[in-house]
């Protein structure tokens, strides 16, 4: 069947690059999308600029950086930050400071506002739901300076309602900010004050979009509103919970890495440095930036590592999965 | 918020068919228990208030906890003549409105291209945006790039820092996706280029999945402490947060050992008292407080458009 036409297409000066068809083809999508190549020059330009210049500069990572004298003036060091931060007594405090902060906050504050929508959900008056929430929206606008400062004059030992209340059971208020083992309450207290309203709202419109009909067939099935939350509410909920919790593993070591650095003093370093805040101090403190690049190279790979461990977990448990 | 009022319309029926006493008792448990979580979430804000407009004797003796006792608006009339403040309280507003502004032209420019248009390259171009996403330089980094690039100690470095990200990118295309394309091709046949496309008929057409960005990035220019406190380096750049963490932690040296991050003086904040300091932060929440109703309505929209990502 094959018919001369198609034979003709396969000789040489027809080819798919031969073509002056085909090459007017590719002029006229060009000049068609001119406007497109428009748009996109400055966004590219940006991305390249400000997201993919920073990579290349990883490579201070190996320099004994300086800033005046960019990288064809400063001594290349080789391994030397790698070395130094792996011999770090420290390091280990750090990452388990980075853990554990992270961690305790996830194992916490991450099941809560799912409690929290339930209960909403479960309110009688529309009109104080919606009060209830609106305020548990606020929190989630203050600037961590604003939030630091007030936990700072809540917990104060001496103008702080906390120590008020110890005074009146008769006891010597105590400077928590000052003692490494309440860091990680005062962590998790705070981001339960600020996240818990705002992280509500995805399972808040989660159950709204549940049908009614099925609250009602478990009602004529006899179900009380227990009974109701358990088996209707909950796996209505699960398929969002477990996406969440996917996203959440997937920045873990990214978060509040400001609040704990403003909530740090000397006398909780202990219990409070972790690998970020170690990063910014290195870079920004102490203008030590190969050593620095060093550090959040390392940062960011075993952060890395805990989203490919996360998505693995998900994947066998629930079949959900970020990639 | 609709959608609340129903969800709790279907609960609400059943009510006044049959409340067990036991039903009746969670129920005010449940009340009881919102009630106090309301005075959790607003009591630090209500004391910082309080403290704020307090006599000095009540806050110095910790009396101070809804409202204020022995009503002093004195701190007020201070940080009123302080110079220092409303600079940085401008920088913060030119940081945020600028950054906000620019930040919609780009998001929008960059979105277009991936929902409507069909051209050489653009499997290179989602693969530049989309690998930012999993990957970047860090903090100090970019640090030294906006440092190369000579925007340190500049507004700039503020706004290009947090101009556009990946994830904003897809919000916005996926919205601008939801669009019919019958509406751009026949626009096309109409005559319009593709910027009059974007400019006079997608944009306006956006407004949600804008104005729920839009308020993500006033809040996070806003709120930032770390970026300007590594960008900034004069005083007279400075933005809201630098000048209220001096104002406010930096008085506080005993309990706040702020390790050198500025050894600049304080000039006299030392002396701040606690209400003053109060004040400050009174008055830094203010622009939040004008926004809120306003951008309330885009909450819930903002974050379900932000877990449909990907």
């Amino acid at each position: 069947m094959t018919s001369a036409k198609d034979r003709r297409r396969k000789t040489p000066k027809e080819t798919i690059f031969n073509s002056a068809h085909v090459r007017h083809v590719v002029a006229g999508r060009l000049y068609r999308n001119r406007y497109i190549y428009l748009m996109i020059l400055p966004v590219v330009i940006y991305f390249l600029l400000f997201k993919y210049l920073p990579m290349w500069f990883l490579r201070s990572a190996f320099y004994d950086y300086k800033l005046l004298k960019g990288f064809e003036g400063s001594k290349y060091v080789g391994l030397k930050y790698f070395e130094r931060l792996l011999t770090n007594p420290n390091l280990l405090t750090y990452i388990g400071n980075t853990l554990k902060l992270n961690i305790v906050a996830l194992v916490f504050l991450f099941p809560l506002p799912l409690v929290f929508a339930i209960m909403l959900n479960e309110l009688r008056s529309p009109r104080f739901t919606k009060c209830v929430q609106t305020i548990s929206f606020l929190p989630h606008f203050v600037s961590t300076v604003v939030l630091v400062s007030m936990i700072s004059t809540i917990l104060s030992p001496s103008i702080g309602s906390l120590a008020k209340i110890a005074k009146m059971l008769g006891r010597t208020p105590i400077n928590f900010l000052s003692i490494p083992e309440y860091f990680v309450p005062i962590n998790v207290v705070s981001g339960f004050w600020q996240c818990v309203g705002w992280d509500a709202i995805i399972y808040v419109s989660t159950l709204a979009g549940i049908d009614t009909g099925l609250y009602e067939a478990a009602r004529i099935d006899g179900a009380n509103r227990w009974q109701q939350i358990l088996h209707v509410s909950l796996p209505g909920l699960a398929n969002t919970f477990v996406l969440m919790l996917i996203m959440q593993v997937g920045q873990l070591l990214n978060v509040n890495f400001e609040k704990v650095y403003l909530l740090q003093n000397n006398l909780n370093l202990s219990a409070s440095e972790m690998l970020p805040t170690f990063v910014y101090k290195t870079g920004m403190e102490s203008h030590n930036y190969g050593y620095a690049t060093a550090a959040g190279l390392f940062n960011s790979v075993i952060s890395i590592l805990l989203v490919l461990i996360a998505n693995t977990v998900s994947n066998k448990v629930s079949e959900i999965s970020l990639f | 918020m609709e959608q609340i009022r129903s969800s709790v319309k279907k609960h609400g029926n059943q009510g006044f068919i049959r409340r067990s006493p036991g039903e009746k008792l969670a129920d005010a448990l449940l009340t009881l228990f919102m009630v106090l979580l309301l005075c959790f979430f607003l009591y630090p804000l209500l004391n910082m208030f309080s403290i704020s407009l307090s006599n000095e004797y009540a806050v110095l003796r910790a009396d101070v906890t809804f409202y204020p006792i022995g009503f002093n608006p004195q701190a007020y009339t201070l940080i009123l003549q302080s110079q220092e403040l409303w600079r940085s309280f401008a920088n913060s507003c030119f940081v945020a409105v600028v950054g906000c502004v620019c930040s919609l032209i780009m998001l929008s420019l960059a979105a277009y291209p991936l929902a409507y248009a069909n051209f050489y390259g653009k499997k290179i171009y989602i693969f530049l945006i989309l690998f930012t996403m999993w990957f970047s330089g860090g903090i100090i980094p970019n640090f030294l790039t906006m440092m190369q690039l000579g925007l340190y100690d500049t507004h700039w470095a503020l706004i290009m820092n947090l101009l556009m990200s990946a994830y904003y990118v897809v919000i916005v295309r996926s919205y601008f996706q939801s669009i019919p394309i019958s509406i751009v091709e026949s626009a096309r046949i109409d005559g319009a280029n593709d910027f009059r496309i974007l400019f006079q008929l997608i944009i306006p057409l956006s407004k949600p999945v804008l104005a729920t960005v839009a308020l993500w990035v006033i809040v996070s220019h806003w709120n930032d402490y770390l970026n300007p406190l590594m960008f900034l380096s004069s005083r007279q750049n400075y933005t809201l947060q630098l000048i209220l963490k001096e104002l406010v932690l930096n008085a506080e040296s005993s309990i706040h050992n702020v390790s050198a991050v500025s050894t600049s003086s304080t000039g006299g904040a030392a002396a701040l008292g606690q209400q003053t300091r109060n004040a400050v932060l009174v008055v830094a929440m203010i622009p939040m407080c004008i926004l809120y109703p306003f951008v309330q309505r885009y909450f819930v929209s903002g974050v379900m458009l932000g877990s449909v990502k990907g």
